[in-house]
């Protein structure tokens, strides 16, 4: 389970959210929706540790506090960020980098055939070539192609919370069912825990049941479910919020 | 690949090879498509004469450089150069690098990657493009950590004639913090994430053959 309990986060100062409330059952899928610049990312980059966030309030993870941990200690922890544009890191291929992670906690030397046969099963379920496995990470790639290595990677590391932020972002219809099947298909696999960040509804479609939440004004203003999104996404952010917004305000008077 | 033992100077033609060196001072003579690698060698004064119509590709590499180096590259006409030249530096060290482009049509690529452990470590790289030749072109690409010590890199392109292109790209810097928390959230420790990047940065202008060598 995922709670954020009277979370706020500051950058540079500037407040993004205050006194935010969210508990996530393990399995579920949560989706967080909001216009541009509400402060989306800046909630998956302090989920996974980024130190240029300050937050407040605590973080628990499986009933620990992980508030104060650093961006490895969270992701030995099984928390995984799949960001809309994963960095690229010359001189480390793909392979060197997961046979660090995965031999990382384990005395015990890696089996590399069963690890080379592992990748490129996964690269063939991708559409992946082969080559990527030990090309360096991301470099000369495509949006198409990053993401697509970014999922190699979660299907490698098994991580039990994955954070999506606007994975979908970028992709051609093609990539974005290759990489809503893979998420679908680690999804009925893993059962991890899923915050996904997107503005449209390619992506989440693909699920069957999912909760949303309408981010406005620092804080959650509309929590439901799916048929929320479907409203979100055919009124407008702006529209939405403002009605939210008016109503709340009526219902403190 | 061959390997061949010199002294202190060689003629290469159409040769690809690992050259190990008795003397602090190599002599090179290069015609033909030459490729040679340089690995671990402890030399203080590298000369690289370029044939017209040639072209040579150097990759050199140093774990850990003890004396100071003075390379110069001469070229006169149609020569591609390929010069990579990757170091570690333990103690204070001086790398000096004289390009001379003294004819037309030449391309010329000096690339550098320095980690200073300890101590500072300089780098003087100079193109010459000489007066009343054309279509040269002289490109530096150097780029240095510090990972302990300080680097210091002087990118220098000295043009006399209009007919040229030239370019530099010069860096120096720390670990990238950013790739540094992209390999931290796949679950590396900051050790072993470091000595990845590290290491990514020291083959990064190398090929194949010296990355499978493992040199560092």
């Amino acid at each position: 389970m995922l709670t954020f309990e009277n979370f706020s986060l500051k950058v540079n100062d500037k407040e993004l959210f205050n006194n935010l409330n969210l508990k996530i059952n393990d399995g579920e899928i949560h989706v967080l929706m909001g216009q541009n610049g509400v402060g989306k990312s800046s909630i998956a980059k302090a989920l996974m540790g980024d130190s240029n966030y300050q937050v407040e309030g605590k973080i628990i993870y499986n009933n620990e506090d992980i508030t104060n941990l650093s961006i490895y200690e969270r992701s030995k922890r099984g928390i995984y960020l799949l960001n809309q544009s994963p960095m690229q890191i010359e001189g480390v291929t793909n392979a060197e980098m997961l046979r660090a992670a995965l031999s990382s906690d384990t005395k015990t030397p890696l089996n590399i055939l069963k690890f080379n046969k592992e990748l490129e099963s996964i690269c063939e379920s991708l559409e992946l070539d082969k080559s990527f496995i030990h090309r360096e990470i991301n470099v000369g790639c495509s949006g198409g192609e990053r993401k697509k290595i970014e999922l190699m990677h979660m299907w490698m590391l098994k991580p039990s919370l994955i954070i999506l932020d606007e994975i979908d972002s970028g992709l051609d219809v093609d990539a974005i069912k290759i990489v809503s099947n893979s998420l679908k298909k680690y999804y009925e696999t893993y059962k991890p825990i899923m915050l996904i960040i997107t503005h449209s509804a390619t992506l989440i479609n693909n699920f069957d049941n999912y909760f949303v939440h309408l981010l406005n004004n620092k804080k959650i203003v509309k929590s439901g479910d799916k048929t929320l999104a479907k409203e979100i996404l055919s009124k407008g952010f702006k529209e939405l919020s403002n009605t939210f917004a008016i109503s709340e305000n009526l219902e403190n008077e | 690949m061959n390997k061949l033992l010199v002294s202190d100077i060689i003629d290469l033609n159409n040769d690809i090879c690992v050259l190990e060196c008795q003397s602090d001072k190599l002599k090179i003579k290069s015609n033909g498509n030459c490729t040679i690698y340089l690995i671990n060698q402890n030399i203080n004064n590298l000369d690289i004469l370029v044939n017209d119509n040639s072209s040579i590709k150097v990759y050199m590499i140093n774990k850990n450089v003890n004396n100071n180096i003075l390379i110069n590259i001469i070229e006169g006409n149609n020569t591609n150069v390929d010069f990579r030249y990757t170091y570690i530096n333990y103690n204070d060290y001086m790398c000096t690098i004289n390009n001379e482009i003294n004819g037309d049509d030449n391309h010329s690529n000096i690339n550098i990657r320095n980690i200073s452990k300890n101590g500072l470590s300089k780098s003087i790289i100079n193109v010459y493009i000489k007066n009343k030749t054309k279509n040269n072109i002289g490109l530096e690409d150097l780029k240095g950590i510090n990972d302990g010590g300080f680097v210091h890199i002087e990118p220098n392109i000295i043009c006399l004639s209009n007919e040229v292109e030239a370019n530099h790209l010069t860096t120096i810097g720390s670990i990238d913090k950013d790739s540094l928390n992209y390999l931290l959230s796949k679950g590396i420790d900051e050790e072993n994430a470091k000595e990845l990047l590290l290491k990514g940065f020291v083959y990064s202008n190398m090929d194949d053959y010296i990355k499978s060598m493992e040199v560092i």
